[in-house]
């Protein structure tokens, strides 16, 4: 298992967030998450990238503890994440973004830069190659030298996944990756979300489109409350009663 | 008579851009004012004249420790202070009134180890003054300059061209996403109040030998800078060197050719003026609300 998370709970003041959630993940699949509005979903992801801390649990990425790191040490240990509202630097070029996405892999000193030498030549012609590379990837290169404000914005939610790809995680958590975005984008989402598994990184994803979520996951976990109410394959997912009791808000029998 | 007041007025600019600066990065990292920006230069032109003048050391090593002593001020000043008051997640003005404190604290520690007496660097360079197209200038002043910008462009450099620098250019524009992409933020935000210090130290160790060295020294110089900061458009690094420069100038020229009755009025009513015609300054940053 590539992560392996175990009776997770995380309160904010008496709201239990999250309850005792256990989920493990398989490596190389591609992981969905689902759940009506207010369900616990960014929360628990917030959990697993560091932003929070939880109350109690544990998780296990890679066969290391990881729960209670911060964010940044959690990107190192090779997980990286996008946010459900964009958060790029919008300032910078598009390829500076994929660029600033790799600052965990880069070795290079100051002096090196200073001094411009040979070893950091190497390094910023290989990373620049490397982010063209990526971008070519997700069709954005011809925007390279553009400010990443300027782009359209199913190409800056694009620019966001290959920055969090940048890093070379092992796993990426992709949170709502098709709001807004039209139904074109949505079928490219698609194809490129296939194409990073191929790529070997493991795919954890939050989202509200049901047609995609059923059509992409290798494996779906409901939550609903702060809790897990059930996993399994997209099949077992849309025939297990519970879950469409709880998207129904069915629970007058 | 005009290029020697050319050069003083670009010495006092250079100071004031070296402090804008200061402000700039502070205000880009942590969206923050640090009024202890003046007092630190007069921290360093004490501790630059400590190192020199009381311990022997060169000028050149007595410079370097001396930034680097304000570095690490400025670093723990925001590690222990600055980011303890913002976990408790009080209002940005209580951090702002905090460094106000420390600024008082600052210069009356620097009274009680030091002297309240003015103090004169020793003559530094072998030769007190060279000629400039015909006009007898003080080494300190051309010294204060060049070093200046070789301090501004080295921080150019190291924002735009280096990892660590780029790393805190995207921690500055978005934190969140920054430590998302493995970037440390709170050692890059404690970084920026480290360099904002050293370079106020060092503006402290380049006019200390000009001006003399006493404990009132940077606190006019500190507000200035401000202001300097303002009219080149606030977080704005260029901004705050052009408009660093042009208040020097100003306040020099005013100075020369009317009285020096006039040239705090005049540079402040420049701020006033700036305020309200061009709040955005010449490099029209957004500082202000949309």
């Amino acid at each position: 298992m590539l992560l392996e998370i175990d009776n997770l709970c995380l309160s904010f003041g008496g709201l239990k967030a999250t309850n005792d959630v256990t989920m493990h993940m398989e490596e190389k699949k591609i992981n969905g998450i689902i759940g009506p509005n207010g369900a616990g979903k960014t929360t628990f992801f917030n959990q697993i990238s560091g932003v929070y801390k939880p109350d109690s649990g544990s998780i296990v990425f890679d066969g290391k503890r990881i729960d209670g790191l911060k964010p940044f040490q959690i990107n190192e240990a090779g997980i990286a994440r996008t946010y459900q509202v964009i958060n790029l630097f919008k300032k910078m070029s598009v390829i500076e973004n994929v660029m600033v996405g790799m600052h965990p892999r880069l070795k290079a000193r100051f002096f090196d830069s200073l001094l411009h030498n040979k070893k950091q030549k190497d390094e910023e012609e290989k990373a620049r190659q490397k982010a063209l590379d990526l971008l070519d990837f997700v069709g954005l290169r011809e925007f390279a030298y553009t400010q990443a404000g300027s782009l359209s914005y199913g190409q800056q939610r694009l620019l966001e996944i290959v920055r969090g790809l940048a890093s070379d995680p092992k796993l990426i958590l992709l949170d709502e990756p098709a709001a807004g975005m039209n139904s074109t984008e949505k079928v490219e989402l698609n194809v490129l979300l296939r194409q990073i598994l191929e790529r070997g990184v493991t795919i954890l994803i939050v989202e509200h489109d049901m047609k995609l979520m059923m059509d992409i996951s290798d494996r779906i976990f409901v939550l609903n409350y702060g809790k897990k109410l059930a996993e399994g394959t997209p099949e077992e997912i849309q025939k297990n009663p519970e879950v469409i009791a709880a998207y129904l808000g069915g629970d007058d029998e | 008579m005009l290029l020697q007041i050319l050069v003083s007025g670009f010495v006092l600019g250079c100071v004031y851009g070296l402090i804008a600066l200061g402000y700039s990065l502070i205000y880009k990292s942590s969206g923050l004012m640090n009024f202890v920006q003046g007092d630190v230069l007069t921290l360093g032109a004490f501790l630059g004249y400590t190192f020199y003048s009381l311990l022997g050391l060169p000028y050149w090593v007595a410079l370097i420790l001396t930034v680097l002593t304000a570095f690490v001020f400025g670093l723990l000043m925001e590690k222990f202070v600055i980011r303890k008051l913002l976990s408790k997640s009080v209002l940005a003005i209580y951090i702002v009134l905090a460094t106000i404190a420390i600024q008082y604290i600052l210069q009356n520690a620097i009274q009680a180890i030091w002297s309240t007496k003015m103090l004169n660097y020793p003559q530094i360079f072998p030769v007190p003054s060279v000629s400039v197209a015909g006009v007898m200038v003080q080494s300190e002043s051309i010294f204060c300059i060049v070093m200046s910008f070789v301090c501004m462009a080295g921080l150019q450099f190291f924002m735009k061209y280096t990892r660590f620098g780029t790393a805190m250019r995207a921690a500055a524009m978005d934190a969140k996403a920054a430590q998302a992409c493995g970037i440390n933020t709170s050692l890059s935000t404690g970084v920026s109040w480290g360099i904002a210090a050293g370079m106020a130290a060092l503006a402290g160790i380049l006019l200390g030998p000009i001006y003399g060295v006493f404990i009132m020294l940077g606190s006019t110089i500190g507000r200035k800078g401000f202001a300097g900061a303002i009219m080149g458009g606030y977080g704005n690094m260029y901004g705050a060197i052009v408009g660093g420069i042009l208040l020097g100038l100003v306040e020099t020229l005013v100075a020369g050719y009317l009285s020096s009755t006039y040239k705090d009025m005049i540079a402040y009513a420049l701020l006033l003026l700036f305020l309200f015609v061009k709040p955005t300054g010449i490099f029209n940053e957004r500082a202000i609300t949309e």
